[in-house]
């Protein structure tokens, strides 16, 4: 027989040997749930094809032709839900969905999801929808935007496509999915556990509970166990068979004919009522959680022979054999038939070309650039000098015009404003529907960026503040950053994310609204973080953010210091200096262009953000001292172009780095590292950063950071150091 | 498809040709290699009683005329008793057949060889089909290829080639479509004035483009009468599901198991004659779902070969990456075999 049978194919075998089926609990017909015999057995090829794979991935694991074996054993009755679907409803499906793909493909013609599945599990650079950079279940042809294993962090996005479908609508427009779509999003009942689940389902419930549409389908597929830990009886029934404005409907997922039963009708409430239904699908896990997992180890030899006694595979063979009139013998040859064809098509996708090298690999962290949606400016542009606040108002106004598809999304933005009025007067102006106030859940907000963007809209969300990022920091690195790097480029996310962080709030907050930590943002691959200083640059660096998700689909983040939010002086109560006119429309500020004050050469001063500000008051106190400096900001804090920063600072004798975040992981050692790279004598090189803590309440609150006073010192230690060096006396590092 | 399959055999993916594939040069090779068969004998017989030449005639009617053996009634008939030929010849001991596909008239053929329809049903289809196509001969298709002179996919020209026929289409009685995607060609279908603007305006390429005579505008929307007087000619009756895997014109795979005979017929004298065939699609589908050791190209004729290799190089199945190399793996080991050539043939039976 080829190929050899695997020892999880007995259970088959014997059934059919012995043509004893288990029933199904419910004695649905055909006729009763409205599916064809053809359909049936249709189905059942897809289970068919989806066993096989999984144990072809084992076959070939073993040989080192393949490298992934979490299967969808247990879990094929999912075929029926993506049958009931469209094919054009969007899809974000639990790792162990592969029967859904596998069904919804035959339905679009001209498709090959058996080959695709293999090229994936051989991690060929041929895989369609990765490209060989991870097993995902994906495709741009069925819609199925690719997840990893990343626990449950899908949930939030398919909240947001949801909510866009509705959004779109308003918009009198179309997006990526035609308005009447479902969103089916499946997961398992262990990761129904995670607070992202939780949150994205309260958020779906959240927003239908007052009226507004949420057409979804949560697919809770319930195999009883995460891995070795049990999921309580009844716990998923009990956590959501009450919740406000969810339908909460269960089916049999070992049985085809009630998982299509239920689905046409979560599929009825959610298209055409436009709410959330929960539907609770419940299966079974064969063959351990991974190829690698013994569940011997944690399950009695009973329970594991109760699973495999209920395999889905022998309920449908059942069904074949009572309701659509197949024999044991034709089973059987289809059996066989969709074995040996996994193992003839493994053969050959296993000798396809392979990713090797890091340019391979990295090619689709950047997304491909797209076609610009801006429309011209024709207001004009106030050029009365005003503080950051205003700038960054009258900026998002006038991008809200100039990009209707641009939408608006955070805490407290609409109504009140934003906590600090950035956004004053903007919903009135253009809608709730534009400017969204969301729930308080961060998770959310992202994920609901992530879903708009995905939909073919820009959305610009808000974080509150920069410490309120870290609870959902992964929807940025788990989510937003690989989805173009594991879909080959096709799926994309472009948003642009405003936080209000850092320090110098006078007297405010303490370390939840002054956190100054923001290293999790800047490891992130493709992922781009700007800092203004000024009005004037927050108006640039926010109009070029905005370009970039338009036209090159890019992730970026924009840390906006709150103290500077309403400074308006630089020196001296009423001089106004940190006020700045209004640049303009077309006025942006791509990465790598710095800023400069000054042309001295005695000091150059490297920083961002509040640094730019205390460096500049520093700045009279060292030109009375006789040091002729200059003050260079980075403006961005991610794909730094340290060529042209060397440029800025190497003729300067001195170069001081003023880093308002941590010693230890901020922008100040990768300055470093990259001037001493470039030759630069570490004699020359000081850096004035904060310390390693957390920022405390009231007096103390600068204790930790920068000051004007601590850069006057620093510099004038480093100019200190230059004279004494001109003067051929030993400066006190070397006396030391 | 057995638990006991024999490992020794080699699997094959069959194609089944369409019309232009029975030329001078295929004259005699029907009786040659199907001149005693009952099947021919009564498709001769059948028709007969319509007043038509016997196939077994037509094949040994010196010399060959478009006039006679191009028209449709004649050519599509004779071309599916050919291919029957080949398909039957083929030695079932050494070889397994693990799908059947075709191009244009080709999938009427392989509603045969995958057993969805009894012989004499599909040559009462082709008949049926052919005739009314012949007698109608709406519109006419042309041929422009879109790969370079290697064989090597040019995507630009590929678009600028359709981009071309979107702005001719429309504009003063035009009427152009894609009719077939043949691996590294184009079929455009459409009416006399489409075709001609279209010639007129593509450069030469010997010998392209290729106006095809006597085809009518096959797989376009101006074969939408043909299909309601095939739906009322023609019922679903004959149909049943294929004993093998079917790929069709679209891309879509119907299997033993789950294939519904009325929707096989719904797509047959529906779809499949007012839209696009995709043969590049079908064969894709065919190698990539079924991994075939081999592809088979029944007779008669070879031309369908070129078509069928450019999809193998696209594919770049078993490292083939151009004419050249496909040439070089044919002499070596051929992956793909023509049953329109004797000595590939003779490998097959």
């Amino acid at each position: 027989m080829f190929p050899e049978p695997l020892p999880q194919e007995r259970r088959f075998f014997d059934a059919l040997s012995r043509d004893v089926w288990p029933a199904a609990e419910r004695g649905l017909s055909l006729e009763g749930v409205g599916l064809t015999t053809h359909g049936l057995i249709e189905l059942f090829e897809s289970q068919l094809i989806s066993r096989h794979l999984d144990l072809q991935a084992r076959r070939l694991q073993a040989r080192g032709e393949a490298f992934y074996t979490i299967g969808s054993a247990g879990h094929e009755g999912n075929a029926a839900v993506a049958m009931a679907l469209r094919s054009t409803d969007p899809a974000f499906l639990h790792y162990r969905d592969a029967a859904f793909l596998i069904q919804r493909a035959r339905q679009v013609p001209g498709q090959t999801p058996l080959w695709d599945l293999l090229l994936s599990f051989a991690a060929s650079a041929e895989d369609p929808i990765s490209g060989g950079r991870h097993k995902v279940l994906g495709s741009k042809t069925l819609h199925i935007p690719p997840q990893t294993s990343t626990i449950a962090s899908h949930l939030p996005k398919a909240m947001g496509v949801a909510y866009s479908l509705g959004l779109w609508r308003r918009l009198e427009a179309e997006g990526e999915w035609p308005s009447d779509s479902v969103v089916l999003c499946s997961f398992g009942d262990a990761s129904f556990n995670h607070s992202t689940a939780q949150g994205a389902l309260n958020a779906s419930g959240w927003t239908a509970y007052q009226g507004a549409p949420m057409p979804v389908v949560w697919l809770c597929e319930d195999n009883g166990i995460g891995i070795s830990t049990p999921t309580p009886d009844g716990w998923v029934a009990a956590s959501m068979a009450a919740r406000p404005s969810m339908h909460y409907l269960t089916c049999d997922g070992l049985d085809l004919l009630d998982t299509w039963r239920a689905t046409c009708e979560a599929l009825r409430i959610a298209r055409v009522r436009r709410q959330p239904v929960f539907l609770h699908m419940r299966c079974i896990r064969l063959f351990g959680h991974a190829g690698s997992d013994a569940q011997q180890a944690y399950l009695s030899p009973s329970r594991i022979k109760s699973d495999e006694d209920r395999d889905p595979l022998l309920v449908s063979a059942g069904h074949l054999r009572r309701l659509a009139g197949l024999s044991c013998s034709e089973i059987g040859q289809l059996y066989h038939h969709v074995r040996e064809r996994v193992a003839r098509v493994a053969e050959e996708a296993i000798r396809r070309p392979r990713l090797s090298t890091a340019d391979e690999v990295m090619a689709s962290i950047i997304p491909p650039s797209r076609l610009a949606r801006i429309l011209p400016w024709q207001g004009v542009s106030n050029v009365a000098p005003d503080t950051l606040a205003r700038r960054l108002n009258q900026a998002l106004e006038r991008i809200m015009i100039r990009y209707p598809h641009v939408v608006m999304a955070g805490e407290d933005i609409g109504r009140k404003g934003g906590v600090y009025g950035v956004t004053q007067r903007l919903q009135s102006r253009f809608g709730p529907h534009r400017v969204i106030d969301t729930l308080l859940d961060e998770q959310s907000i992202l994920g609901l960026g992530i879903g708009l963007a995905q939909s073919g809209l820009v959305p610009i969300v808000e974080i509150q503040f920069l410490a309120y990022l870290h609870n959902a920091e992964d929807q940025l690195r788990g989510e937003a950053s690989t989805l173009s790097f594991f879909s080959n480029g096709q799926f994309t996310n472009p948003m642009v994310v405003r936080i209000a962080g850092l320090g110098y709030q006078k007297g405010f907050g303490g370390h939840f609204h002054n956190d100054n930590a923001i290293a999790v943002l800047r490891d992130i691959p493709g992922v781009m973080v700007a800092c203004p200083s000024n009005g004037a640059d927050a108006v640039g660096l926010l109009q070029e953010a905005v370009r970039l998700a338009d036209e090159e689909q890019r992730v970026v983040v924009i840390i906006e210091p709150i103290a500077r939010y309403h400074t308006r002086d630089l020196l001296g109560e009423g001089d106004g200096r940190w006020c700045f006119p209004d640049p303009g429309p077309d006025h942006r500020l791509p990465v790598g262009e710095l800023g400069q004050w000054g042309e001295g050469t005695d000091l150059a001063i490297l920083t961002y953000g509040n640094g730019v500000y205390l460096s500049r008051q520093a700045a009279i106190q060292l030109e009375a001292e006789g040091v002729a400096l200059r003050i260079v900001d980075l403006r961005w804090l991610t794909g730094i172009d340290h060529e042209a920063v060397f440029q800025a600072v190497s003729r300067c004798k001195r170069v001081l780095i003023v880093d308002e975040c941590r010693r230890t992981g901020s922008v100040s050692e990768e300055l470093v590292t990259c001037l001493v790279e470039r030759g630069m004598c570490s004699d020359r090189l000081a850096r004035l950063t904060a310390e390693d803590s957390f920022i405390p309440l009231g007096r103390a609150a600068t204790a930790t950071l920068p000051s004007v006073d601590s850069i006057l010192e620093c510099a004038l230690g480093l100019v200190g150091n230059a004279a004494m060096a001109d003067k051929g006396m030993k400066t006190p590092g070397e006396i030391r | 498809m057995s638990a006991d399959q024999d490992k020794t055999k080699e699997r094959l993916l069959i194609i089944c040709p369409g019309r232009g594939t029975y030329t001078s040069s295929e004259l005699g090779c029907l009786t040659r290699y199907a001149g005693d068969a009952d099947w021919l004998a009564r498709f001769d017989e059948h028709r007969r009683e319509q007043g038509l030449p016997p196939l077994s005639e037509l094949d040994i009617t010196h010399p060959w005329r478009q006039a006679l053996h191009g028209r449709g009634e004649h050519a599509a008939p004779l071309i599916y008793a050919c291919a029957l030929a080949d398909l039957l010849a083929i030695d079932q001991k050494r070889y397994e057949i693990v799908a059947v596909t075709g191009n244009s008239m080709g999938w009427y053929i392989a509603l045969a060889a995958a057993g969805a329809l009894e012989y004499q049903d599909a040559f009462r289809l082709i008949s049926t089909t052919a005739t009314l196509m012949q007698q109608q001969l709406r519109g006419g298709q042309a041929l422009y290829p879109w790969v370079d002179d290697d064989w090597q996919p040019q995507p630009e020209r590929r678009q600028s080639l359709l981009t071309l026929m979107e702005s001719l289409h429309g504009s003063g009685g035009l009427e152009l479509y894609l009719s077939i995607d043949l691996g590294g060609m184009l079929v455009f279908g459409g009416n006399e004035a489409g075709l001609a603007a279209l010639l007129e305006q593509l450069p030469a390429r010997d010998p392209f483009p290729l106006r095809l005579p006597q085809h009518a505008a096959f797989h376009t929307p101006l074969q939408a009468p043909i299909k309601t007087q095939a739906r009322e000619a023609f019922d679903s009756t004959a149909f049943t599901a294929p004993r093998v895997p079917l790929v069709d014109g679209l891309g879509r795979v119907w299997t033993p198991w789950s294939a519904d005979p009325q929707s096989l017929w719904d797509y047959t004298l529906g779809e499949q004659l007012v839209a696009p065939y995709n043969f590049t699609s079908a064969v894709r589908v065919g190698l990539r779902e079924f991994a075939p050791d081999r592809v088979v190209v029944l007779g008669p004729g070879t031309t369908l070969g070129g078509a069928t290799a450019q999809v193998l190089i696209q594919e770049r199945w078993h490292d083939l990456t151009d004419k050249a190399s496909f040439h070089d793996r044919q002499a070596r080991d051929p992956v793909l075999l023509s049953m329109g050539f004797p000595e590939q043939r003779a490998r097959l039976v």
